[in-house]
């Protein structure tokens, strides 16, 4: 019997997707340009039927890719060839909420912000917010360690989640909990892009919403003066519950979308936002005012309507800077912060180099560069040399002491710059753990893990101090 | 002994080896408290990279220097920061962000890094939290700090519970493997 047919007989009328047409709304994630159609899409409502499907592809040795809301940017849900997609979409029941603990045992399907309107009558919130919120699923942040624009005063998913239940490509469950003694199972599942484990249920924490939120605009004639601004909040004891920075296209281009006010005259745009106890606020108010008396423009949300009007521009900088060319291609790079002015103009000159328009967004609070590469699929290699100039800004983040990906994940996307941030042996390690939890390598293989002789093709291999790592690996 | 060389050596040349102070004659030790000191600190990062042999009270001097403080909670001024990381659990681990150890063949290697989001490869500087130098040499860290106001509400934490799990157990096991093939730690 064909897989698609053994999933039919093991699943409710329904649940099991297969055939080319009926499998296209999955053939990719968030990253477009990289498709494939699956064998078939299972779609489980239960953790014995999440059980069933693994225990046919275990069976059968197909590989699995499991999926959320497919709203990724990196490629960790797009199909493998003869894959079978497990979309956990159907799990989607808050299991239970404890005010006084400040938790809530939630199905992976849930929804981001599904939580936070679900727990919003206690005065509670789930923290971490990716701008997918709206629709990405809360097993899909815990499988990317997924963040957003708060990170800074609130963590990433990793600090938010107080235990997990999953199930290892065998269908054994296991509970890992904040408080097992012993080694960091539970960190090590956030951000493991589906390699690992599939999560059947996950415990989140919930905070406190703040009495008081402000936001500060600040429009400032230069780059540099905006990067220092943020180096002297930080600098004066304030932690932001969000600090963002826009360059002048993204300013541009989002209030052309947004209409939120933001200055056109401006070269680079901070948002700072203070939150806590209305006391607090008002005194970190007063310090981050008389930070940035510099600036040319300045705007303080007098009410919520204002202050989420002023986030509006930031968070639909994505789609507004998607208006202005047929393709962008978003990069995710991250830095320590007093690189910031310094990687701007070198984005700027790589812009010129490559003739290619670049709108810049940041996570300026804690380094994470969000450049957006304007680019035509249409004419013949763009896509190449969008991809070539999206490598450049990654080496220049990995060359100043960042990342090659603060919180979008490695997917099929960032393979190659892997082999830029890691030596050999690195990477050897994270393919022994991979093996350590899936040693038919069945869950979503190929993916996060560079294979190393890629690396050593590219001749990207991770130098370190003039010797490469393993000289007896063949240079093509 | 001071340098990395010296700590690779004496992993490769060791048959066994234990971590910390010295726990029995026979057996060869290593003393990581004199390898300290402060790698990279700028106040702005809201980041402290740190030798493994550095003790908290050497890092709270400095960083209330600057009116920042540790994130986690600490009781022994005494303690070093590399023998807090091999005994902690996750409030502790959240931060943490990025290690430098050497495995049990005496390979130096480096995961996570200086900054505040990471997400580019498993999380190993958080899985080896709580490891218990059993599975690697944790030579140098880096953790994120606040500014002191931010900074102050932490509190001593209920001590970790043993996950009773048996697949927990054999994953342990097997994950030792990887950083530690020969058994060298002990």
């Amino acid at each position: 019997m064909s897989v698609s047919s053994q999933l039919s007989h093991a699943l409710p009328k329904g649940s099991v997707i297969y055939g080319s047409e009926n499998t296209r709304a999955f053939e990719c994630d968030g990253l477009s340009v990289y498709k494939q159609k699956p064998m078939a899409v299972a779609l489980p409502k239960s953790v014995e039927q999440v059980k069933a499907v693994l225990k046919i592809c275990r069976r059968t040795k197909t590989p699995v890719v499991t999926r959320g809301a497919g709203t990724g940017l990196s490629g960790g849900a797009t199909p493998l060839e003869g894959c079978v997609v497990l979309g956990l979409s159907k799990m989607t029941q808050i299991l239970s909420i404890d005010v006084e603990k400040q938790l809530a045992v939630v199905e992976p399907g849930v929804r981001n912000l599904a939580i936070s309107e679900a727990v919003a009558e206690h005065g509670l919130y789930y923290a971490p917010d990716p701008s997918s919120q709206i629709a990405c699923t809360i097993g899909g942040n815990v499988a990317e360690n997924s963040g957003g624009v708060h990170c800074l005063k609130y963590g990433l998913t990793v600090h938010n989640v107080e235990a997990i239940k999953m199930l290892t490509m065998d269908g054994e469950e296991l509970i890992l909990s904040r408080s097992d003694e012993g080694l960091g199972l539970l960190a090590l599942m956030n951000g493991s892009e589906g390699l690992l484990g599939v999560i059947t249920e996950i415990t989140v924490k919930l905070t406190r919403k703040p009495a008081l939120a402000k936001l500060v605009m600040a429009g400032f004639d230069t780059v540099r003066e905006c990067a220092n601004a943020v180096a002297d909040i930080i600098k004066a004891g304030i932690v932001p519950a969000g600090l963002e920075m826009m360059d002048k296209f993204a300013i541009e281009a989002s209030e052309a979308f947004a209409h939120a006010g933001y200055p056109l005259d401006a070269e680079a745009l901070l948002l700072c936002e203070l939150d806590g106890e209305v006391e607090s606020v008002e005194a970190e108010l007063e310090a981050a005012l008389k930070i940035l008396a510099g600036a040319s423009t300045i705007k303080v949300s007098e009410n919520e309507a204002e202050r989420l009007l002023l986030w509006k521009g930031r968070k639909s900088a994505f789609p507004a800077v998607g208006r202005l060319a047929p393709d962008y291609y978003c990069m995710d790079g991250t830095i320590p912060k007093r690189h910031l002015a310094g990687v701007l103009e070198k984005i700027n000159e790589l812009s010129e180099h490559y003739q290619l328009r670049v709108a810049n967004v940041f996570h300026a609070g804690d380094g994470n560069l969000h450049p957006l590469i304007l680019y035509n699929a249409g004419k013949p290699g763009e896509i190449d040399k969008a991809e070539a100039f999206g490598m450049d800004i990654l080496k220049h983040c990995v060359a100043v002491g960042g990342s090659i990906t603060g919180e979008h994940g490695v997917g099929i996307e960032k393979l190659d710059a892997m082999c830029v941030q890691y030596s050999a042996a690195e990477i050897e390690v994270f393919h022994q753990i991979k093996a350590v939890f899936d040693p038919q390598s069945l869950l979503n293989p190929g993916k996060a893990v560079p294979e190393l002789h890629r690396c050593a093709e590219l001749g990207n291999m991770h130098v370190h101090h003039g010797e490469l790592p393993h000289p007896e690996l063949d240079r093509f | 002994m001071k340098s990395i060389a010296e700590f690779q050596q004496l992993i490769k040349e060791s048959e066994q080896i234990h971590i910390g102070g010295a726990r029995s004659e026979s057996l060869e030790n290593i003393d990581m408290s004199a390898y300290s000191g402060i790698v990279e600190y700028h106040p702005e990062e809201l980041v402290i990279t740190l030798k493994a042999g550095t003790s908290i009270a050497e890092i709270e001097k400095i960083l209330k220097k600057n009116n920042q403080a540790l994130t986690f909670y600490t009781d022994n001024p005494e303690q070093t920061i590399g023998a807090l990381y091999a005994s902690s659990g996750a409030d502790f681990a959240d931060a943490i962000l990025g290690v430098q150890i050497i495995n049990g063949k005496g390979q130096l290697m480096n995961f996570g890094g200086q900054v505040m989001k990471n997400v580019a490869g498993y999380d190993v500087s958080r899985l080896l939290v709580g490891s218990k130098g059993r599975l690697a040499l944790i030579t140098q860290m880096s953790f994120k700090i606040l500014p002191t106001a931010a900074a102050l509400n932490h509190q001593k934490k209920p001590k970790p519970q043993q996950n009773t799990s048996a697949l927990h157990a054999s994953l342990t096991q097997k994950l030792k493997q990887i950083f530690d093939p020969y058994g060298v730690f002990v």
